[in-house]
């Protein structure tokens, strides 16, 4: 009985933190549908976003959840400016290589800055309810947890709205199925990269908020971040937000049991089974279209 | 073209060989053929200012530094002004070594002094011992550290880093059978300073008859503590016997919050002993009853311990609570030069090396003493949570409170 | 010609080699192994990242590998003459190459962008099974071996001139890559892949004999590592920003050249053991890097060596042109890949 309750336990709170990876697998992967540009700065973004967050909550006493729309400008910004600087002046046919060297060294600059302005302490934002849970049926529900998931619902939810029924959705939509038709219909490739970094940028911050409620973190933390979000684009195929939502279900949700019911050690371990499982079996992905081979 | 250039080389390197041989003969009498006892005595250390380590780094510095202010206030060691030469490892084992080799060999220090943590000491004390120079250590108390057996090497602190937790089981197993836990759960980090520490005590307890109801390891990685708090608050253990590191111990305190389970005793081998971090992070009502090792804190009355703790403030600002024990351990390494230099008259490696082999020395963290390995042989403290401050509870000759038992519940 | 061209490596190599007899000072034969173990690893990166056009960013998983394979072998067997471990280098090249070829047959199914990231994933995979499985590599809490018994005042010759052994090596397959039927493959398959197989080239043939030399070159410089640390930690041994130095180190030479890897090691290596010993303690350390990093991408996006062919070859042409007679242009083939850059 006890390893049912366990198991269930593991289960509600891998869904409660798929929000979060939700969230931040649904920038990476627009930004690869946009651009065909794998983000590795995504997880130092995330972890800005928290340092954002935590310096305007120990400053100003702003909730997270109250600093997201904050935080999603500033960084809105900085992504556009990231697009701009870095990887806009790349050739067309070396943008595939460099792209992935360049946003890993953007990564290793805000991890520098991130070291210099916050040092390397580990912080973590500590509000009033931090540690509040409620108990149902027996299983403990954490409010962080579930506020997060909301939250991450609810970013998701207007992301969808902006997609679908924007001007700015449409035209990025349009780039991601057909680049050139889409430069024929008068969309300007350029300003749709800026935009959908950008795009991609502040869904980091307002994931950002949330992580850092959740748990410590530090300039180093991205990298960890990073290899599970990728993962879980793999997972749900590259440049599909709905395929990043429901990997990071699955991902996070079989991490999670597996802590639970086998040992800790073995749950990071659940992201990578399945990165490899997905690419032997289906390397599109779920919702991903047929790769294109080298 | 070719040609010219193989004699030439044939020449220089024979003009190598003589300069080498040279050298190496006066190497060989293991005296600093540098050090020519006048002007300033300058110490190296390589220390992660950068990195994972850089906070512990920062806190080494500043012992290090403190401890040269406030000799050079003295007059300086026998007559000569004391000058750090301080580098960034960057938290590497490769850039330890090339520090090392940098501050020994080209820029001739004097003497030097560890590094942060025994992962950066380990190779870092190699090279000292290579050639010929002693390594006072404050952070690299692994038993990989002492396993190298290496003669020139002191670890200061009162002793072995795994050895941390014995006080707890000492001080657990001297109570009245009535008030002795009957159970245990072990949540331990995969660290060579956490898990080690746990595994200490857990022998001593099953040997006294505390059953293990659980022990869960967890690799260092891990952010989410959540399902191995789970597991243990499903045991329902008398004391939590945590093998932990900084995060790992917030993480485990926030989870058993949010659990809502408070067993009857709490022991966390670090994290819990840092007076700033431990109550922000974990909030300052939950940190009661909570017990932990400790080897020097404010209140101590241990050798310069005071005047430590006063230039401490001045220099740096801040409470003596919030004094991190880092700079005390790395101010001692300190202390033992004074010591030597008092008892001998002379401060070169090898007077310092055979010296603290005998007898025992006194700085901040007590009376050191060490075996042949540079293994301490003293012992640590145990600390407790008491009122939002962090007190010495036994053994009795240094504690300052008694121990508080069964543990508060949590928030008050 | 072609003696000449010779006598530039060879001249090279016996100079390295020599240097240690010039009674150079231990700390300086410290950075020149440092800086010989990445230009090892930058060569061997450039056949798969370089010639074949895969950008793996987890070659640090096998460097991780060779270091591992190292100490747990000499954790069961006693070294006595500080010779053993370095014989046992090939023996650990071959273990890697065999672990490689299953790796690198599914890794390279897939296109570059979708191959990095499953590089970076085996990265992490390999950290993990260090750090976790204890009984074997010790864990968290690291591995020993057994310091060498060398004697103090020539302590690091030995690793110094196995590391220039390994570098002769690594360079001498590079150039027997470019000048072989190997070579015109790789920069078929490089430029198309489709096409590449259409015509008729073994293209997943090829890019297996590159991946496997490839890692198996990186985890012997992983051993000698191990060895000179004494000491091997999961978070070290296996870590990513080894894999971005050899990558940026071999971009800054010039991907698919010869001498272009062994250049940017050169120059970064000791740019980067500089700037730490001076602006370390700042913090700026990592920013520079980075910066350094995104200039180099940006704007010598060939790397050096490449670049400089092109302006020589350039001012050659354009010399011609001025003085009208008919120029002896060189194949550009040739020039951009025999790499002849070195005196």
């Amino acid at each position: 009985m006890r390893h049912v309750h366990t198991l269930i336990q593991g289960v509600i709170l891998g869904v409660l933190t798929s929000g979060v990876f939700a969230l931040m697998a649904s920038g990476q992967t627009l930004i690869f549908g946009i651009m065909k540009v794998v983000n590795l700065a995504q997880g130092a973004m995330v972890i800005l976003g928290a340092y954002l967050s935590y310096q305007l909550f120990t400053s100003f006493g702003l909730d997270p959840f109250l600093a997201i729309p904050v935080t999603t400008v500033i960084m809105f910004v900085l992504g556009v400016a990231v697009q701009w600087l870095f990887l806009r002046p790349l050739r067309k046919d070396d943008r595939s290589e460099l792209s992935l060297l360049i946003t890993f060294a953007v990564a290793l600059l805000i991890e520098g800055v991130m070291s210099i302005t916050w040092h390397t302490t580990s912080r973590s934002i500590n509000t009033g309810y931090a540690n509040s849970s409620w108990s149902l049926f027996g299983y403990q529900i954490t409010l962080v947890r579930l506020w997060a998931f909301l939250l991450s619902l609810a970013v998701l939810g207007l992301l969808y709205l902006l997609l679908n029924h924007t001007r700015f959705g449409r035209a990025v939509r349009a780039t991601v199925q057909n680049p050139e038709s889409a430069k024929l219909l008068g969309i300007e490739a350029d300003r749709v990269s800026a935009l959908g970094f950008g795009l991609g940028a502040a869904t980091a911050a307002a994931a950002g908020s949330v992580y850092g409620l959740l748990y410590p973190f530090n300039p180093g933390s991205h990298y960890d971040l990073i290899s599970k979000l990728l993962s879980i684009v793999i997972l749900g195929g590259l440049g599909s937000v709905g395929g990043a939502v429901l990997g990071a279900l699955i991902a996070s949700t079989s991490s999670a049991v597996v802590a639970a019911t086998v040992s800790p050690a073995w749950s990071e371990m659940t992201f990578f089974v399945i990165l490899i499982a997905i690419l032997l079996v289906r390397p599109q992905g779920i919702f991903g279209t047929t790769v294109r081979s080298a | 073209m070719k040609r010219k250039k193989h004699s030439k080389r044939t020449w220089q390197a024979a003009v190598a060989t003589c300069t080498l041989a040279l050298a190496a003969s006066g190497c060989a009498s293991g005296s600093d053929s540098a050090d020519s006892g006048h002007g300033p005595l300058v110490i190296g250390a390589s220390v992660s200012l950068t990195g994972d380590f850089a906070d512990n780094g920062k806190a080494v510095q500043r012992g290090y530094q403190l401890w040269a202010d406030s000799i050079n206030a003295k007059g300086g060691l026998l007559g000569r002004k004391v000058k750090f030469k301080i580098v960034d490892d960057l938290s590497s084992p490769s850039q330890v070594i090339t520090n090392y080799q940098n501050l020994i060999n080209r820029d001739h220090v004097n003497l030097v002094f560890g590094p942060f943590s025994s992962l950066l000491t380990v190779p870092a004390s190699q090279v000292a011992k290579r050639y010929g120079y002693a390594f006072l250590e404050p952070a690299g108390g692994g038993p990989q550290v002492f396993d190298q057996h290496l003669h020139n090497l002191f670890f200061v602190q009162p002793a072995p880093s795994v050895s941390s937790g014995d006080v707890f089981a000492k001080w657990v197993l001297s109570l009245p059978a009535g008030q002795r836990p009957k159970t245990a759960a072990y949540a331990e980090l995969d660290d060579p300073f956490a898990s080690p520490i746990a595994e200490n005590i857990r022998t001593a307890f099953e040997a006294a008859g505390i059953k293990t109801v659980y022990k869960q390891v967890y690799p260092a990685e891990t952010t989410d503590l959540s399902p191995v708090i789970s597991g243990v608050a499903a045991a329902h253990p008398d004391v939590l016997v945590s093998g932990t590191q900084s995060n790992d111990a917030y993480a485990q305190v926030k989870s058993l919050v949010q659990l809502k389970f408070s067993p009857k005793f709490i022991f966390m081998s670090n994290g819990a002993n840092s007076p700033l971090e431990f109550p922000d992070k974990v909030g300052a009502g939950n940190t009661s009853g909570i017990m932990s090792a400790g080897d020097w804190y404010p209140s101590s009355t241990a050798a310069g311990s005071a005047e430590f703790a006063a230039a401490y403030v001045k220099k740096y600002g801040g409470t003596a609570q919030q004094i991190d024990n880092t700079s005390a351990e790395a101010y001692s390494c300190g202390q033992l030069l004074e010591d030597v230099a008092k008892k001998t008259a002379k401060i070169d490696n090898a007077t310092i090396i055979k010296s603290l082999h005998s007898g025992s020395w006194p700085t901040l963290l007590g009376d050191l003493a060490w075996n042949a390995d540079g293994a301490p042989t003293s012992e640590f403290s145990l600390v407790q949570w008491q009122g939002g401050k962090l007190l010495p509870v036994y053994p009795a000759a240094k504690a300052q409170a008694a121990p508080v038992y069964p543990k508060p519940n949590w928030g008050g | 010609m072609n003696r000449l061209r010779a006598a530039g490596p060879v001249a090279f190599f016996a100079t390295l080699a020599s240097l240690p007899s010039f009674n150079l000072a231990h700390w300086s034969i410290n950075l020149l192994i440092f800086t010989l173990m990445f230009a090892v690893m930058s060569s061997s990166w450039n056949l798969v990242g370089g010639f074949a056009g895969y950008p793996s960013l987890g070659h640090a998983a096998f460097f991780g590998i060779g270091a591992y394979a190292e100490a747990i072998w000499f954790s069961h067997h006693s070294v006595s003459s500080g010779y053993e471990p370095f014989l046992m280098l090939p023996a650990i090249g071959l273990l890697a190459a065999l672990i490689g070829l299953p790796i690198g047959a599914v890794a390279m199914r897939t296109r570059a962008d979708v191959f990095a990231i499953v590089t970076i994933t085996l990265l992490f995979v390999v950290q993990m099974f260090a750090f976790n499985l204890h009984s074997i590599t010790g864990g968290a809490q690291g591995l020993s071996i057994a310091p060498a018994p060398f004697p103090a005042a020539t302590y690091e010759r030995p690793f110094y001139y196995v590391l220039v052994g390994l570098l002769a090596l690594a360079m001498a397959i590079t150039f027997a890559v470019m000048r072989s039927k190997v070579g015109l493959s790789l920069a078929a398959l490089r430029g198309d892949e489709d096409k590449a197989r259409g015509i008729g080239i073994r293209v997943t043939g090829v890019k297996l004999l590159a991946f496997t030399v490839s890692v198996g070159l990186t985890a012997m410089v992983g051993a000698v590592w191990a060895y000179y640390e004494g000491f091997i930690y999961p978070q070290f041994a296996v870590d990513p920003l080894i894999t971005i130095a050899m990558v940026l180190m071999t971009f800054l030479g010039g991907r698919a050249t010869l001498w272009g890897p062994v250049l940017g090691a050169f120059i970064l290596e000791s740019a980067q053991q500089y700037l730490a010993y001076r602006l370390g303690g700042s913090q700026v350390y990592l920013i520079a890097y980075a910066l350094v990093f995104l200039l180099i991408m940006l704007l010598l996006p060939r790397g050096i060596l490449p670049t400089v062919q092109d302006r020589i070859r350039r001012r050659r042409r354009r010399q011609a042109v001025d003085s009208g007679s008919p120029t002896r242009t060189q194949p550009a083939n040739a020039a951009a890949t025999a790499g002849g850059g070195q005196a």
